[in-house]
């Protein structure tokens, strides 16, 4: 690190690209992080890492994120060096390879006419695969000098095959990243990827933190449950304590109106270990609702009596029972039974809870059924355990998300925080 | 302060830390930002604002947090007893309005910890412990005292500190903190010790307990916060309490016997009682290196190979 004027310059396009990462970066964060710099000077790589990290992560999380994008970020002049270095070897690579590419690819005895994107794909492909592109050219030699056209075709469509499928690849990966660091706590960890052993610890999580939702409405319900009316009895007898001032007024209470809820739960394979834990969440909030049905799905709906609810065993033990287990996921059918009911499970005090993570056979039919359930239902909202900077990849999501509020709760904290936002 | 100067600081005061841990506290101490730190319990985080007071020579004042902690516990409240008698005394006197402000005045504020550590004449550290254990309302209501350095007391006005003090916040992740709060404060993340600092940690804290005692000490509860069983790790405070136990029992080997008969000082429930059971010997470093390596009391070879962070005689 030498010109500190390069990095000063650079700290607010960093802190810009923190902000797109989701880090709360304010104005205050980048003066802070000048300020640190020009303090500490900037010989010291890891010392202006550790520094700059101190002002911009405010958690664990953000503190792996920031740890990321620093070292991409700031490249150390060493590896600066590595990288151009390998760049120049990989472009002088790629230059021999389609130069010799260009032999191996003959129609005819003419070099095939590919442009730059294609002949990258095919000095990318390995040996395998090049040898069965060959091959093939080989065996259709003959009809290439009957119909060159649509000889041609055919081999230029397999290159775009190709290139198709290393997009795909790579948007499998931006969807399948995940960070597994075994130091993020079990609330910011995402709930599908718990190991069995983590389970007792997290169930102790969740009571914990459900008490705690617990108490703090009831204080709010206490609070802001009150009438303008003045309550005469209570507040003279409370004034006995204080030799007959009245030091603190007494209101009289309103009563709360709290909604029916409405639960269907996804327990297919890949949400089991969700929905569980989101269950047991709800149940124990007891401000949340004053009466709820649980109905639980897969390819079919079947409704959960409490008892069944009761612990983890029981409700494994229910799922098998029932036969929904290990099974696909239909949510446009559960949807349809669910509005199809009578007496009806859904009407304007009902809030719908959807546990699910969109992803259903079907996915027309479920859209036109969630708007339906709309329709009768007071208020619908969707529980989605697949983290929010997913969504954009995945289409069901943005076609349910359109019909209803989607909250993101990956993890024990954001179901925690989404449990709550139910009860107002 | 600068880094040199807080580090040697804290060597006077006898305390283990790592580079990252001090260029933290030297920035926080810069900027005049509030400190939270988070980590698993027993990791030292309320161990580091009391080193802060002594590095800095100031006063610790502590607010330990609780579920229903309010304003009336953590920042002033009237003392009632007093403005009610007050009352009953000058009930004839003429000036009401005298009356009502001296009721108001700073003879019947009772002063908590945070209107304490800001009316200071000199400066503190102000610990506020356990954030995550109280309320979300008081967090909020934090918010001002740590962005302004200032209170607002209704029957008053707003005070605003004689003098700033270093706050230090800790938590132990039991619900997440709000983001305004998380905001407004530098952000330091302890874990556990490696060996090398568990070992330093006990060589420094207990200069008297024989060094192979400690060494095994080390390795044994290196190797209890590994196993994902465990449910309650062992904290640095219950390794220094268990290693003065032993050296206290005059044992000088950390055998099985040894292990069971002093395991209430780190364990400290039935079921990871009955993980150690399974465990077999803990005393054993998970290097491979056939227990030979000077870090759990074995013989000292002079191999000379790294294990795991700590070295080998």
């Amino acid at each position: 690190m030498a010109d500190a004027g390069v990095y000063l310059e650079k700290l607010s396009t960093f802190s810009k690209l923190l902000r797109s990462e989701g880090l709360s970066v304010s104005p205050k964060e980048t003066e802070d992080a000048a300020r640190i710099l020009i303090a500490l000077g900037l010989d010291d790589r890891e010392l202006v890492k550790t520094a700059l990290r101190t002002v911009y992560a405010k958690s664990r999380e953000e503190q792996l994120i920031f740890d990321k994008f620093f070292d991409g970020f700031f490249v150390s002049e060493e590896v600066m060096r590595k990288l151009v270095e390998e760049e120049m070897k990989r472009e002088a690579e790629v230059r021999q390879n389609m130069q010799n590419d260009q032999d191996e690819l003959q129609i005819n005895g003419k070099p095939m006419e590919l442009d730059d994107e294609q002949r990258e794909v095919y000095a990318g492909m390995d040996e395998e695969e090049r040898q069965k592109l060959r091959q093939f050219m080989d065996k259709y030699k003959d009809s290439a000098q009957r119909h060159p056209q649509l000889y041609d075709g055919f081999i230029h469509s397999v290159f775009m095959r190709s290139i198709l499928e290393q997009q795909m690849m790579a948007e499998d990966a931006a969807v399948g990243i995940e960070e597994s660091d075994p130091e993020i706590g079990l609330l910011y960890r995402d709930i599908s990827k718990f190991k069995d052993i983590e389970i007792p610890k997290a169930i102790a999580i969740i009571q914990s933190i459900s008490q705690q939702i617990n108490r703090e409405l009831s204080s709010k319900a206490q609070k802001a449950g009150r009438s303008s009316a003045l309550d005469f009895r209570k507040t003279i007898r409370k004034g006995l304590e204080t030799g007959g001032s009245f030091y603190r007024l007494k209101y009289k209470k309103k009563r709360s109106r709290r909604r029916q809820l409405v639960l269907l739960c996804d327990v297919s394979w890949s949400m089991m270990q969700f929905s569980e834990f989101a269950l047991r969440f709800i149940q124990q909030l007891n401000h949340v609702s004053e009466s709820s049905r649980v109905f639980l799905f897969s390819e079919e709906m079947h409704e959960a009596d409490a008892f069944s609810l009761q612990n983890m065993d029981l409700f494994r033990n229910y799922v098998k029972e029932c036969g929904i287990y290990g099974k696909g996921t239909d949510l446009g059918k559960a949807l349809a039974e669910l509005n199809a009911m009578n007496p009806p499970a859904l009407s304007a005090a009902t809030t719908l809870l959807i546990l699910s993570d969109t992803k259903t056979v079907n996915q027309n039919f479920a859209v036109e059924a969630l708007k339906d359930a709309k329709r009768k239902a007071g208020r619908v909202i969707w529980l989605n355990p697949i983290p929010e900077r997913k969504w954009r990849f995945i289409r069901s999501v943005q076609a349910m998300a359109s019909v209803c509020p989607m909250i993101s709760c990956s993890t024990l904290s954001t179901l925690a925080a989404a449990c709550k936002r139910l009860a107002y | 302060m600068d880094l040199n100067t807080l580090k040697l600081k804290m060597d006077q005061a006898n305390y283990i830390y790592d580079d990252t841990m001090a260029t933290v506290l030297a920035v926080a101490l810069q900027l005049g930002r509030p400190l939270l730190i988070e980590g698993a319990a027993g990791v030292g985080k309320t161990e580091i604002a009391k080193v802060m007071a002594a590095a800095l020579d100031r006063d610790l004042v502590r607010l330990q947090c609780y579920e229903g902690l309010d304003e009336s516990k953590a920042l002033y409240e009237w003392n009632y007893q007093k403005q009610l008698l007050s009352i009953q005394v000058n009930m004839n006197t003429q000036d009401k309005d005298e009356l009502t402000r001296s009721l108001f005045s700073d003879e019947y504020l009772l002063e908590r910890p945070l209107l304490q550590s800001i009316r200071s004449e000199r400066p503190v550290v102000l610990l506020i412990d356990e954030i995550d254990k109280a309320d979300e309302e008081f967090e909020a209501f934090l918010l001002e005292l740590l962005s302004d350095m200032q209170v607002s007391i209704p029957e008053v006005g707003t005070l605003k500190a004689k003098s700033v003090p270093f706050v230090v916040l800790t938590s132990n992740r039991a619900r997440p903190l709000s983001e305004a709060l998380r905001r407004r404060c530098a952000y330091l993340y302890i874990q556990y010790p490696d060996m090398e600092k568990e070992l330093a940690i006990l060589r420094a804290k207990l200069p008297h307990v024989d060094d192979q005692l400690c060494a095994q000490v080390a390795v044994a509860v290196q190797n209890l916060r590994s196993n994902e069983a465990i449910l309650k790790k062992p904290s640095i405070a219950e390794t220094l309490d268990w290693a003065a136990a032993l050296d206290a029992l005059g044992v000088r080997e950390l055998t099985p016997d040894a292990l069971r008969q002093t395991a209430g000082f780190i364990l400290k429930n039935s079921e990871d009682m009955d993980v150690l059971e399974e465990m077999g010997d803990i005393t054993q470093c998970q290097c491979g290196c056939g227990g030979e390596c000077e870090n759990h009391g074995g013989h000292h070879h002079h191999h000379g190979h790294n294990c795991g962070g700590h070295h080998h005689g």
